[in-house]
């Protein structure tokens, strides 16, 4: 068991130790911790909640191919612990050794993408970690990498050029020289388990899955740190002291997926950028739902179990998860159960999980050949933005022409996500018509009553979920236009 | 004037301080190292829109450890009073606070965590007053923040009475949070004695020097104001960066040690002012063809709780209620509201966008009339060249590039052939529409309080053959800098690299107007060049000395002496030249001043605000923007397919950098137009108060197709270098793409039916707009 954390940090490997003269506790995140540095004040505080990107850092890690892998996180997410292993890379770093600037910096002054200044070394790193994983990015890659960073200034346009004109090199720079010897002091650094202990607080990493649910039945009350996008905000807006927290940022065993008997077994440790890759071609629906999740940088620290374990009312994953009939798998030491996520949201943020037992995996199975499957998402801003209305819908036909099953599955509606049973009893049976459809529109209103909030009005909610569902006819009518459902006339 | 072959001044640079923003070396507020004596500032505010403080124990608080100060009003040694025009702001409360947010206590500490401990334990008990909300509430209450003001050419009713076709309506504009990526923040440091050094993120750094001398009670010639930079103001730092500026001074003066206030985003969001919202009434009167023949306006703005700004706001929004048409009769009737709101304020526009999207929506609507499309019917309404070119307000439009602009931009972007693209997709689509629109901006640019616009300057050049640059203005992304930089090399005919601007201070450069009304640059770039005329004369004068000592047979005459290429040299003789780095080393020798202070005030402007008549505006800035959007209309998602731009900068400084400033501020437009909704409760707590919940644009909503174009060989009389600004006209662009919305949902119903329709067209307003639609009957005017 080690009490000290240790990440590299300007080619060295810097350890903290959390003794009380430390100006930093376990849960100091990883931006008020380079702020405290002389040369590191490039970071950007924005907003303290995951949601400008004036705080972005790149880390590198060891990936299962042996090299390093970059990913942009907003580093007012992160504690100081959950980077324990990795090489955290920022602003002061991209220049090599003769001070030349890294191709991305000197785009950004060739094009014009600063203006006041302050975005800029977030939006340099959100660039650089797509400059190295990204060789000839069209403009979807671009947006993709710079959605999470917002720009008050510039209006982008800049940015976006700057980026096609720096990604250019195949993603060599000085990083490429300096891996080898980065990846050894990496592997130099202990993968042990960790528990830190100060005046006020208690923090474990534990190694692995069996240790992790030890700690759960020893303290059912610690605080689950599962990419932090949600518990971080606690201590950055709520600046409460968390006093036991269990971070499962170590457990390597739930970080990845494998194919179990023709499903897909998704680690809950994941983070949604590695789901979103796992159930692209298979899963559709939950990797479009995944494509409007935050914002890359979120979904680089965020994770599967961690968003489920929030069981929040206006969730982006549960409904489409819902409608593939998806399971969640529980876990206590020595024994494991499995729930269907209808089974696991019990209320309003409350879940069926037991205090001693932690999420460990979702199961995703095939569906039906015919069965249609879709998600969709009201938010007042396309990306980056948290649902008013989430929805997935599942429709299987006999014959082309009846209903035989139908799961339409809100969020934003209720107090938790849940069918809307009435509406999915009405179109049981009943030919998949417009008529029908739009009948089934009004039962709605027996399935919900929707609140008003700062995200929207009641009657706009219902008004939203009403149309989804006769979205959800238009582009069920047939797969091939569904791709095309901004270009096509059903009613000529 | 000097001619170059590559002028610096009308040239692509980049940002003076591009590559320290890529790099992470340039220095914010927040990054300075200061002393281990620094201590964080915390402001405790109310939680309550309305309500009397009944008592308050602050002895807990200041007993915390770490805790060096806990101040209330009665700590304040001069006046508690920050109001920058009228004294209406508190700055602490007394016994009662007015709005959530308002500041009662300061905290200083060792640490956030001890400041944060120690708000805890401030016992403050409170007697629950009636809060006004709302513009409706306060106009139940005739709850008026000062006496309404009015506006009038002609004969209104009159020409309403005999007009042929008559609408009536209500449009609503929303507030707009100026979210600059750094939120507001001061540090201040105390001097020997009395002294104040204070490094602030403020606009108005005189200003900010005027109201700590007041509130601590000391002299302005104690009070040092510096900005190097800010991370964005927008507006948003033109008065309200005083408020944290004058309470870090307060705490640092108790303390006698550094303090630093940096607001907690949220904290910024809750405390700080908005863009007005608005609610105006209209009457229109227009003839068969769409002609404009008659308007009465009235204006209401929620000013919130203090005046700050909001008579100039409201002025600048009458002054623009006619964009760029011409208006034969017209009345504007204004009114300014308080409310138990944060004081509303400066932003980008100022007023001129609430005013601009009531004119252009009762064009839209008359378009609808005659069955034409709507950019027809602003052509003919636009301002004549020689007729019909006098504004509501008596200004005659000179130099009217409306016309210019019309003829490029319908051709530029195929406008006319797109509607009808557009209405051939629409009517063959029941689930996506397309809508286009084009709009017009024409801004005035002046500080509409006259004596604001004037600046100074002051330029030192060293023996080495540098100069520096000190002026009035502040640098907040805009480029200001990197253009005053390329005036002087320009003005002074040196390399750029010879050229640095120094940090604004108050110190350098005194009694300054705010970096504000777009007015930057004009104002000090030609004050920068008055300074450096003054050098130039001087140096000229002794360097036609010197050539006649070296050749005493013909002697130099001063006015042949130019200044080029880095060296300063006779004209008439041109073997007599000397390197600019020599010239200075001479000057010092020949003890000659290398430095100046220069001057500048608009001339020629001037205006009677009681009579609402005269020229308040030194020139106007001129544009069009086609703005071509999808809207799913079951989902109100909207796509904006294609924007394209065409905007006059005069002859551009920079246009790398001024196409910068019209992108940035198209897309912040569009961010008020469309996504942007600041929503309070019944309570008067702000609901959106971080960026969870409140939404400026992204990378992904911008146009996928954006084409931006100067207008070209349209040089500007009487500014400096023949330059226009830039700054904030681009913003009123974003009404484009919120009419081009409207065009999409009023497609829903073939355009039989004038939709309702407000600003910001947020999803919810666009579901709800097209639901009413469905079920509502054809209707026309009379």
């Amino acid at each position: 068991m080690q009490t000290t954390i240790s990440f590299v940090l300007d080619d060295k490997i810097v350890t903290l130790d959390f003794n009380s003269g430390s100006s930093v506790t376990p849960t100091t995140t990883v931006l008020t911790y380079l702020r405290s540095l002389p040369i590191h004040r490039g970071v950007k505080e924005g907003c303290a909640e995951g949601d400008c990107g004036a705080c972005t850092v790149v880390l590198g890690e060891r990936a299962a191919d042996g090299k390093l892998h970059y990913r942009n996180v907003d580093s007012c997410l992160l504690f100081l612990p959950m980077i324990h292993g990795k090489q955290l890379i920022t602003i002061e770093n991209l220049q090599n050794v003769q001070g030349q600037m890294h191709p991305v910096q000197s785009a950004i002054v060739e094009t014009g993408g600063s203006q006041c200044g302050f975005c800029t070394p977030g939006i340099v790193m959100s660039m650089f970690s797509l400059y190295k994983n990204q060789h000839a990015p069209t403009r979807e890659h671009i947006e993709e990498a710079i959605t999470g960073n917002l720009c008050r200034c510039t209006g982008y346009r800049p940015i976006i050029e700057a980026v096609e004109e720096a990604c250019v090199h195949h993603g060599i720079d000085h990083f490429t020289e300096e891996e080898p010897e980065i990846l050894e002091l990496l592997t130099s650094i202990s993968h042990d388990s960790i528990h830190i202990q100060t005046n006020e607080q208690e923090y474990f990493r534990p190694a692995s899955l069996k240790e992790a649910c030890a700690l759960k039945s020893q303290y059912p009350d610690v605080v689950i740190l599962s990419g932090s996008t949600d518990v971080a905000l606690r201590v950055t807006k709520g600046h409460e002291i968390l006093k036991l927290v269990m971070d499962l940022s170590g457990v390597e065993e739930i970080q990845s997926s494998r194919e179990l008997n023709g499903a897909l077994i998704l680690g809950a440790g994941m983070h949604l950028h590695d789901v979103a890759h796992a159930v692209e071609v298979n899963y559709p629906a939950l990797h479009e739902m995944l494509s409007v999740f935050g914002s890359q940088q979120i979904r680089n620290i965020a994770t599967i179990g961690g968003n489920l374990g929030t069981a929040s009312p206006i969730s982006d994953l549960l409904p489409v998860l819902m409608a593939y009939q998806a399971t969640v798998i529980l876990q206590r030491s020595g024994a494991a159960r499995e729930l269907l996520m209808e089974e696991f949201i019990t209320g309003y943020r409350t879940t069926a999980r037991e205090p001693d037992e932690l999420i460990t995996a979702v199961r995703l199975s095939p569906s039906p050949a015919n069965a249609v499957i879709k998600s969709y998402k009201i938010s007042k801003r396309k990306d980056l933005d948290i649902s008013t209305v989430s929805a997935g819908f599942r429709l299987v036909l006999n014959d082309d022409t009846t209903v035989k099953e139908i799961n339409l599955i809100y969020g934003g509606m209720a107090q938790c996500v849940r069918h809307a049973v009435h509406t999915e009893q009405f179109l049981t049976g009943k030919p998949w018509i417009r008529e029908t459809v739009e009948a089934a529109q009004l039962m709605l209103h027996q399935d919900f009553e929707p609140i008003a909030d700062v995200r929207g009005s009641a009657e706009f909610r219902m008004t939203a979920a009403k149309n989804l569902l006769l979205k959800f006819w238009v582009e069920s009518l047939d797969e091939k236009m569904s791709k095309n459902i901004l270009h096509i006339s059903t009613r000529s | 004037m000097i001619t170059h072959h590559s002028s610096p001044s009308s040239g692509n640079v980049s940002h003076e301080s591009a590559s320290t923003h890529v790099t992470g070396e340039a220095v914010y507020i927040d990054d300075m190292p200061v002393s281990e004596q620094l201590l964080t500032g915390r402001v405790v505010t109310s939680v309550h829109a309305h309500a009397r403080i009944t008592s308050f124990d602050l002895r807990e608080a200041k007993n915390v450890p770490g805790v060096h100060a806990v101040l209330c009003f009665k700590d304040i040694p001069g006046q508690n009073q920050m109001g920058p025009v009228v004294h209406d702001e508190l700055c602490l409360a007394i016994d009662t606070v007015t709005f959530i947010g308002q500041a009662i206590f300061l905290i200083a500490a060792e640490t956030e965590q001890q400041a944060l401990s120690a708000e805890k334990l401030i016992k403050i008990e409170y007697e629950l007053l009636e809060p006004i909300l709302t513009i409706e509430q306060a106009m139940e209450k005739n709850n008026l923040l000062g006496p309404p003001r009015a506006m009038e050419r002609g004969t209104p009713d009159s020409a309403l009475r005999s007009a042929p076709h008559v609408i009536t309506g209500e449009l609503r504009t929303g507030a707009q949070e100026h979210w600059y990526l750094e939120s507001q923040i001061c540090l201040s440091i105390p001097g020997e004695h009395r002294e104040m050094n204070i490094y602030s993120g403020t606009q108005n750094p005189t200003e900010t020097q005027i109201l700590i001398a007041e509130v601590l009670g000391i002299s302005m010639n104690e009070v040092t104001v510096e900005v190097r930079r800010m991370g964005g103001a927008f507006g948003g730092k033109e008065t309200q960066a005083n408020h944290v500026a004058c309470w870090s001074a307060l705490l640092a003066q108790a303390t006698n040690r550094p303090v630093k206030i940096r607001l907690f985003r949220d904290d910024d969001m809750v405390m700080t002012g908005k863009r007005h919202r608005f609610l105006t009434r209209y009457e229109a009167g227009f003839d068969e063809h769409g002609m404009l023949l008659a308007l009465k306006l009235e204006l209401n703005s929620d000013g919130g709780a203090t005046t700050d700004l909001s008579f100039a706001i409201m002025e600048r929004a009458m002054l623009h209620t006619d964009n760029a048409y011409f208006v034969p009769h017209m009345a504007v009737l204004a009114r300014v509201w308080k409310t138990n709101l944060p004081s509303n304020t400066a932003f980008r526009g100022f007023g001129g966008p609430q005013g601009m999207a009531v004119i252009e929506t009762i064009i839209d609507r008359i378009a609808r009339f005659p069955k034409k499309d709507a950019l027809e019917v602003r052509n003919k309404n636009f301002y004549g060249i020689d007729a019909n070119n006098i504004t509501h307000y008596g200004q005659k439009i000179e130099n009217n590039r409306i016309h210019a602009i019309y003829a490029r931009i319908r051709e530029s972007s195929d406008y006319y052939n797109r509607r009808k693209e557009t209405d051939q997709f629409n009517a063959t689509h029941e689930f996506v529409k397309k809508g286009l629109a084009c709009t017009p901006v024409k801004f005035g640019i002046s500080f509409t309080t006259t004596y604001l616009n004037q600046a100074g300057a002051h330029v030192n050049v060293y023996t080495d053959g540098t100069i520096l640059i000190n002026h009035g203005g502040t640098e907040m992304g805009q480029g200001l800098h990197t253009k005053i930089r390329q005036i002087a090399a320009a003005e002074f005919g040196v390399s750029l690299e010879r050229v640095k601007v120094n940090a604004t201070n108050t110190s350098k450069v005194p009694n300054t107007s705010a970096t504000a009304a777009s007015s930057g640059t004009d104002l000090n770039g030609a004050a920068v060049k008055n300074a450096i005329d003054i050098l130039k004369s001087r140096i000229a004068g002794d360097m036609a000395v010197l050539f006649s000592e070296m050749h005493p047979d013909t002697p130099s005459r001063r006015e042949d002496i130019l200044f080029q290429d880095d060296t300063v040299f006779d004209s008439a003789h041109a073997q007599r030249t000397m390197h600019f780095d020599d010239v200075t080393k001479q000057m010092r020798l020949r003890q000659i001043s290398l430095s100046a202070s220069g001057y500048y005030r608009t001339p020629d402007i001037g205006w009677d605000k009681q009579k609402g008549w005269g020229k308040p505006f030194h020139y106007f800035s001129f544009g069009m923007c086609v703005s071509e959007i999808l809207l799913d209309i079951l989902t109100g998602r909207h796509t904006l397919l294609r924007a394209d731009i065409v905007h006059d900068a005069g002859k551009s400084l920079n246009p790398l950098i001024d196409r910068g400033q019209i992108e940035g501020g198209f897309i912040q437009g569009i961010g008020w137009c469309t996504t942007e909704e600041i929503k309070w409760d019944n309570r008067g707590r702000l609901l959106s108060h971080s960026p969870d919940t409140y939404k400026i644009p992204t990378v992904q909503d911008i146009p996928k197709d954006f084409r931006v174009e100067f207008l070209q060989d349209a040089p500007n009389p009487g500014t400096i270098r023949q330059s226009k600004t830039v700054a904030e006209p681009p913003l009123m662009y974003g009404l484009s793409t919120w009419l081009a919305i409207k065009d999409a949902v009023s497609a829903t119903r073939d355009h039989q039916i004038e939709p309702d329709f407000s600003l910001p067209a947020t999803v919810e307003m666009i579901l709800l707009s097209i639901e009413k639609l469905k079920h509502a009957p054809v209707r026309n005017a009379r």
